[in-house]
């Protein structure tokens, strides 16, 4: 199904540049890596075709890879002879201020996903109808699932780690602090 | 005549009036609540130790169960609805999280080491989530407590 829909995206919109991801294992899912600058178009071609139409966009998320950051889309069909689903990835290179286009416009479903991205991971959508943080305090600081995320000592003067109640002794704490270290170092580097 | 006197003290008699009416705050903050809530139910009936009227406001209620994980957006919350009690009030931590921060201690970015860092906390409740029975627990130790207190020499009697 994704190799049919690997042509048929390049036949209708060229600049998607839609590449097909083999999957790796026989437990994963295969995907379709896009262009980001043609995420809009694509997912009003996708939701309106007349071939393979996704009408339900069930999850947006992010991952950091350190050396840049992807976007995942899952869109998916209901129908019951045909049900199908499909993994989008969109690569953004720049790591830091990663940039992408909202898709509130065509899937209303969009608007707290997209949030949740920024959220978490400090994608800013451009055109989104309601652009904030979500889960987080307003008045945060920093993007928590980011790889070199530094927890906050204090949030309001509310200790985050009080001295009295934390072992900073024990190993596993140890551990997160160096893996912690090694990804900023990794990200200053990119 | 004999049967109609009863003699006490009246710090007895103020105790033994509030440690058998106290009003909880309708207030949960996660899974906890859902054990709180059973405890209200039927078949553990909290109303048996008088505190079964969980309070829609703060300013009606004697007690404050914190029941359930307190992430720093919600301790400003807490601290601001635990200001708004009329006092005497108490302040019961219900489960590892309000306790002390439970499984997010050491990698929560987001969550509250202990609810006792925002509030005074009077009876900790251990349990991930406490049964309804830890919880009666809780309220018991708290009764006893009250009972224990003398409210006319009391700190806030004297300074209202």
């Amino acid at each position: 199904m994704h190799k049919e829909l690997v042509d048929l995206i390049n036949s209708n919109i060229p600049e998607a540049k839609a590449v097909f991801n083999e999957a790796t294992d026989p437990k994963a899912d295969a995907s379709i890596t896009v262009e980001a600058s043609s995420i809009l178009k694509l997912a009003s071609w996708l939701r309106t075709n007349d071939h393979m139409p996704f009408n339900v966009l069930q999850c947006i998320s992010g991952v950091d890879y350190l050396e840049y950051m992807e976007v995942c889309y899952i869109l998916a069909h209901f129908d019951l002879n045909t049900p199908r689903e499909l993994i989008l990835k969109v690569k953004l290179t720049d790591r830091v201020n990663p940039n992408l286009d909202s898709i509130v416009e065509v899937y209303p479903a969009a608007d707290f996903q997209e949030r949740e991205c920024y959220d978490m991971f400090g994608v800013s959508f451009n055109n989104h109808p309601d652009h904030r943080r979500i889960l987080c305090p307003d008045d945060w600081k920093g993007f928590p699932l980011r790889k070199d995320y530094v927890p906050a000592k204090d949030y309001n003067g509310m200790l985050v780690y009080p001295d009295n109640k934390m072992n900073f002794e024990d190993r596993e704490f140890i551990v997160r602090q160096n893996m912690i270290k090694k990804a900023q170092e990794k990200a200053s580097e990119s | 005549m004999q049967d109609g006197v009863v003699l006490t003290t009246v710090d007895e008699f103020l105790n033994w009036g509030r440690k058998n009416s106290l009003w909880p705050m309708t207030f949960g903050l996660a899974c906890c609540a859902i054990e709180m809530m059973a405890t209200g139910a039927a078949k553990y009936d909290l109303e048996r130790f008088g505190c079964g009227a969980f309070m829609a406001t703060p300013r009606r209620a004697d007690m404050m169960i914190v029941a359930g994980t307190v992430t720093l957006k919600m301790a400003t919350r807490v601290k601001v609805l635990y200001e708004q009690m009329a006092e005497p009030k108490y302040v019961i931590s219900m489960g590892s999280c309000s306790n002390k921060g439970g499984p997010y201690w050491q990698w929560g970015y987001h969550v509250l080491n202990g609810v006792d860092e925002v509030v005074p906390v009077d009876v900790y409740v251990p349990g991930c989530p406490p049964r309804p029975e830890s919880l009666i627990e809780g309220v018991m130790t708290l009764q006893k407590k009250i009972a224990n207190e003398r409210l006319l020499r009391n700190k806030w009697v004297k300074h209202a």
